[in-house]
């Protein structure tokens, strides 16, 4: 390895037609963290500031580092020159000498993983989740899943129906963030169609509440978590 | 009878994992719960036990806006029976 060469902490995971997915190593690095903030804008770094616990406050600094440093190779421009807004519902956008770019992007982070999904053009949602057992999963099965969900979850057991609540949970909450609805949207309203339930990778998907656009969800989680992503399908509006 | 503040407590020190929170501790009134590292599937199950303890029935898009304790406590004491 080349030591002048920068510590990256992030590096590709996947592509879905145009959509790159970038992985980014989330795990405890004190000189990562510090190299992170120091590309940080003061927003953010008083973001930053705001988080009261470690691990959160890590998560931030290395996804958003590792997101500005992607944006701006995409954009062509300098680090300085970047900065976020939040539309309504809080999703981020990217803004380059103040003014909004077409770029679509969106971050998730759970425990060690942190993913971040980049179109050209187009919404689109990623979602990852470390598949950490809860005690109150009949609880979260019943708030966020509709009939035919929860039907699937009963049928399974033990290890199964904890790795079925988060692919389906994961596929759920990148609609959601593609949407950029945040936490108000009950997603109970909506169901993850039949053909991924029993086991395909992706499919073509709209909201039944937001009929206009149609949604490319794939499901790309591995042995160490679950995840999936939802872009926008171009040239597909109903 | 517990104040809510007190309920909301001990809901809290039961079902969220805020990192570096110790039970008992205060609240922070003002910090939201997602802001203190809380996921979306820890705020997802909150929401219902909160919903549950109160025998209130708060919307999803009603909940996303009482992210803070403060907030929270504010709405239960105008909402709950
Ligand atoms: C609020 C929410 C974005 C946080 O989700 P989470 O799983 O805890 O966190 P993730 O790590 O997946 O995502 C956080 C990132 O998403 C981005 N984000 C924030 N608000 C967003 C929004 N409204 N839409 C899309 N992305 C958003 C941010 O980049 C954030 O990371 P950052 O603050 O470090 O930059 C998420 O809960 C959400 O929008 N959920 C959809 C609705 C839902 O789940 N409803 C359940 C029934 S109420």
């Amino acid at each position: 390895m080349d030591p002048s060469a920068p510590d990256r902490w992030w590096e590709p995971f996947t592509q879905i037609d145009g959509t790159r997915i970038i992985h980014v190593d989330l795990a405890p690095h004190a000189s990562r963290e510090a190299a992170g903030f120091e590309q940080l804008d003061t927003a953010e770094r008083s973001r930053s500031g705001r988080f009261q616990h470690a691990p959160a406050r890590r998560r931030f600094v290395l996804c958003r580092a590792a997101l500005r440093s992607l944006l701006c190779t995409h954009l062509n421009c300098d680090n300085a020159r970047l900065s976020f807004g939040a539309a309504d519902g809080g999703k981020p956008f990217a803004l380059v000498d103040g003014r909004p770019v077409e770029v679509g992007f969106n971050v998730s982070h759970s425990g060690r993983h942190g993913l971040i999904a980049l179109a050209p053009s187009g919404r689109v949602g990623v979602d990852v989740e470390e598949r950490v057992p809860r005690r109150d999963l009949s609880r979260l099965i019943a708030a966020t899943f509709g009939p035919d969900e929860r039907a699937d979850l009963a049928a399974l057991t033990g290890g199964d129906r904890v790795h079925l609540f988060f692919r389906l949970w994961t596929l759920k909450e990148a609609v959601a963030k593609a949407l950029g609805t945040g936490l108000s949207f009950d997603v109970s309203r909506f169901e993850i169609p039949a053909a991924i339930r029993s086991g395909a990778t992706g499919d073509l998907f709209r909201v039944p509440q937001v009929r206009d656009v149609q949604w490319q969800l794939t499901d790309i989680g591995d042995e160490q978590f679950a995840a999936a992503v939802a872009q926008e399908a171009v040239g597909t509006s109903a | 009878m517990s104040s809510t503040e007190e309920r909301i407590r001990a809901l809290v020190d039961a079902n969220l994992d805020i990192e570096g929170r110790t039970a008992g501790q205060p609240l922070t009134m003002d910090l939201s719960i997602v802001d203190a590292g809380v996921s979306s599937t820890d705020v997802v199950a909150f929401w219902k036990v909160v919903c549950e303890e109160f025998g209130v029935d708060i919307s999803a898009e009603d909940f996303a806006e009482l992210l803070t304790p403060g907030d929270l406590i504010a709405h239960l004491d105008a909402h709950a029976g």
